[in-house]
C-alpha cells in the first residue's frame, strides 16, 4: 500500500512538473531558434557557393541531455504492451535534438553556414528501462561552421 | 541560389496527444485484461483444487513442515492436540491427518498450511480463555481444510504473480498499480472464505460441545482489541471482527 502511494506521488509529480518544464523548454527553443534562423545548418559537405572566400572554418558541437519522468515512463511501459507510437518519448527526443542544434549554433553566432551537420543520440544510464530506473537521452549535434567574406 | 530563412510553425516530430487520456485508455485496457484473466483462471483453480490428489498436497506441504519440525512439545501444545483431536472426531468429511504446531510468536493468529498442518502462534494462545474458544480457532482452520481454501489461496496467489509478471514484467511502478487492483479482488474472495470457515467451525463446536458460546466470546475479544476501522479492512484478508460476529449470530439464529 505504501509503495503504491509512493508510485502515485512520483507519477503525479512527473506529470505536473514534467509538463511545466516541457512547455517552458519549448518556449525557449522556439524563441532561440528564431534568433539563430539566419545560420543554416545543412548536411552537405562542400560549400554550395563555389567562389566564396572562406575566412574561418572550424568544428562546432553542442549536446543536451534530457531526462524522462515517471509519468512518461509509465505511459511508455503501457505502450510496450499494446504497441504503437510512443508519443510520450517523442517530445523528449525532439527537445534533445533541437536543443543540441541550438547549442551548436550558439558556439558560432557569427558563422554564415554550418556544413556537414550531424546529429547523434544515445541513452544515458543503462537502467532506462529496468526496475525503478529513470533514464536520460543525450543528443549531440556537430558540424563545420564556415564564415566567408561577403 | 539564395537562402531564405523560414520558421516552421508545426512540429511533425511530436504526435499531438493528451497524455492523461492515453494513460487512462491504456491502463483501463491492461486492467480489464488482468481482471478477466484473473477471474477466469481463478475459477480454473477452484475447479482443479478439489480434484488434486493428496500426494500432490503432500509434496506441497514439505517446505512448510520443515519449518515447524523443531516446534517444542509442552503443556500448551498437548492441549492443542487434545482439542484438535476432539474436533477431528466429529468432522463430517476427513482428508488425511491433521497436525497442530505451536510457534512462539506474539502475533494473534493461526494458519492452515498444506498437508493438514495447522500453525498456532503463542500470542493467540495467550488470548484464548476457554477450551471452547480454542476449539473455535482450530475449527476455523479445519474449515479452511474442508473448503480447500489453503490450496485455493496458494493457487490464486501464484496466479496473481504470474499474471502480473507476464504482463508488466519487472517494471515496478506498473506492477504496483496493477497489483493494488487485483489484491482488492483477491481480498474480497478471501473474506468470503473466512466467513465460510467461521460457519464450519460453528458446526464443529455444535457437534462436539453442543453449544457455540466460545465463538462469540473469542471474536468479541478480537473486536475490542481491534482499533482499525471498517474501511481499513477493505484491503485485508479477513473481514472486520464485528462483521464476523454478525455472521456468527446469524448462523446461530438459523439453527
Amino acid at each position: 500500500m505504501e509503495q503504491l502511494i509512493v508510485v502515485i506521488v512520483l507519477v503525479g509529480l512527473g506529470y505536473f512538473v514534467g509538463s511545466i518544464a516541457e512547455k517552458r523548454h519549448y518556449r525557449s527553443i522556439v524563441s532561440r531558434e528564431a534568433q539563430l534562423l539566419h545560420i543554416p545548418a545543412v548536411t552537405v559537405k562542400n560549400m554550395i557557393e563555389q567562389d566564396a572566400d572562406i575566412i574561418d572554418a572550424r568544428m562546432i558541437q553542442g549536446s543536451a541531455v534530457i531526462s524522462i519522468d515517471h509519468f512518461k515512463r509509465l505511459l511508455a511501459s503501457l505502450r510496450n504492451i499494446f504497441g504503437g507510437k510512443v508519443a510520450a518519448y517523442e517530445s523528449l527526443v525532439d527537445r534533445a535534438r533541437r536543443e543540441a542544434v541550438l547549442r551548436m549554433k550558439e558556439k558560432a553566432p557569427n558563422a554564415d553556414i554550418v556544413l556537414n551537420t550531424r546529429i547523434e543520440t544515445s541513452t544515458i544510464g543503462r537502467s532506462a528501462n529496468s526496475r525503478g530506473g529513470i533514464g536520460s537521452i543525450e543528443a549531440i549535434a556537430y558540424g563545420t561552421a564556415v564564415s566567408y567574406r561577403k | 541560389m539564395k537562402y531564405v530563412p523560414k520558421e516552421l510553425k508545426t512540429n511533425i516530430n511530436v504526435t499531438k496527444t493528451s497524455p492523461p487520456k492515453e494513460l487512462f485508455i491504456l491502463l483501463g485496457g491492461v486492467l480489464a485484461f488482468l481482471i478477466i484473466g484473473y477471474v477466469v483462471l481463478g475459477f480454473a483453480v477452484d475447479f482443479v483444487v478439489p480434484r488434486l490428489p493428496s500426494s500432490v498436497e503432500q509434496t506441497l506441504s514439505r517446505p512448510f513442515e520443515r519449518n515447524f519440525a523443531d516446534a517444542k512439545e509442552n503443556k500448551k501444545s498437548e492441549q492443542l492436540e487434545k482439542v484438535l483431536q476432539k474436533l477431528v472426531d466429529v468432522m463430517p468429511e476427513k482428508r488425511g491427518t491433521y497436525k497442530v504446531y505451536l510457534v512462539e510468536h506474539k502475533q494473534v493468529n493461526a494458519m492452515a498450511l498444506p498437508g493438514g498442518n495447522i500453525v498456532v502462534f503463542s500470542g493467540l494462545m495467550d488470548e484464548v480463555g476457554s477450551e471452547q474458544e480454542l476449539a473455535f480457532v482450530l475449527g476455523h482452520e479445519l474449515g479452511h481444510f474442508a473448503n480447500r481454501d489453503h490450496l485455493k489461496g496458494l493457487g490464486r496467489g501464484l496466479l496473481l504473480y504470474s499474471l502480473l509478471s507476464l504482463l508488466v514484467g519487472p517494471d515496478s511502478s506498473l506492477a504496483e498499480i496493477m497489483g493494488g487492483t487485483l489484491v482488492g479482488i483477491q481480498m474480497k474472495y478471501s473474506q468470503r472464505q473466512e466467513i465460510a470457515a467461521d460457519t464450519y467451525a460453528l458446526d464443529l463446536l455444535d457437534r462436539q460441545y453442543e453449544q457455540v458460546s466460545g465463538a462469540i466470546e473469542f471474536m468479541e475479544k478480537l473486536s475490542i482489541k481491534e482499533k482499525k476501522g471498517h474501511f481499513a479492512y477493505y484491503f485485508s484478508t479477513h473481514p472486520h471482527p464485528e462483521t464476523r460476529i454478525t455472521n456468527i449470530k446469524n448462523e446461530i439464529r438459523k439453527r
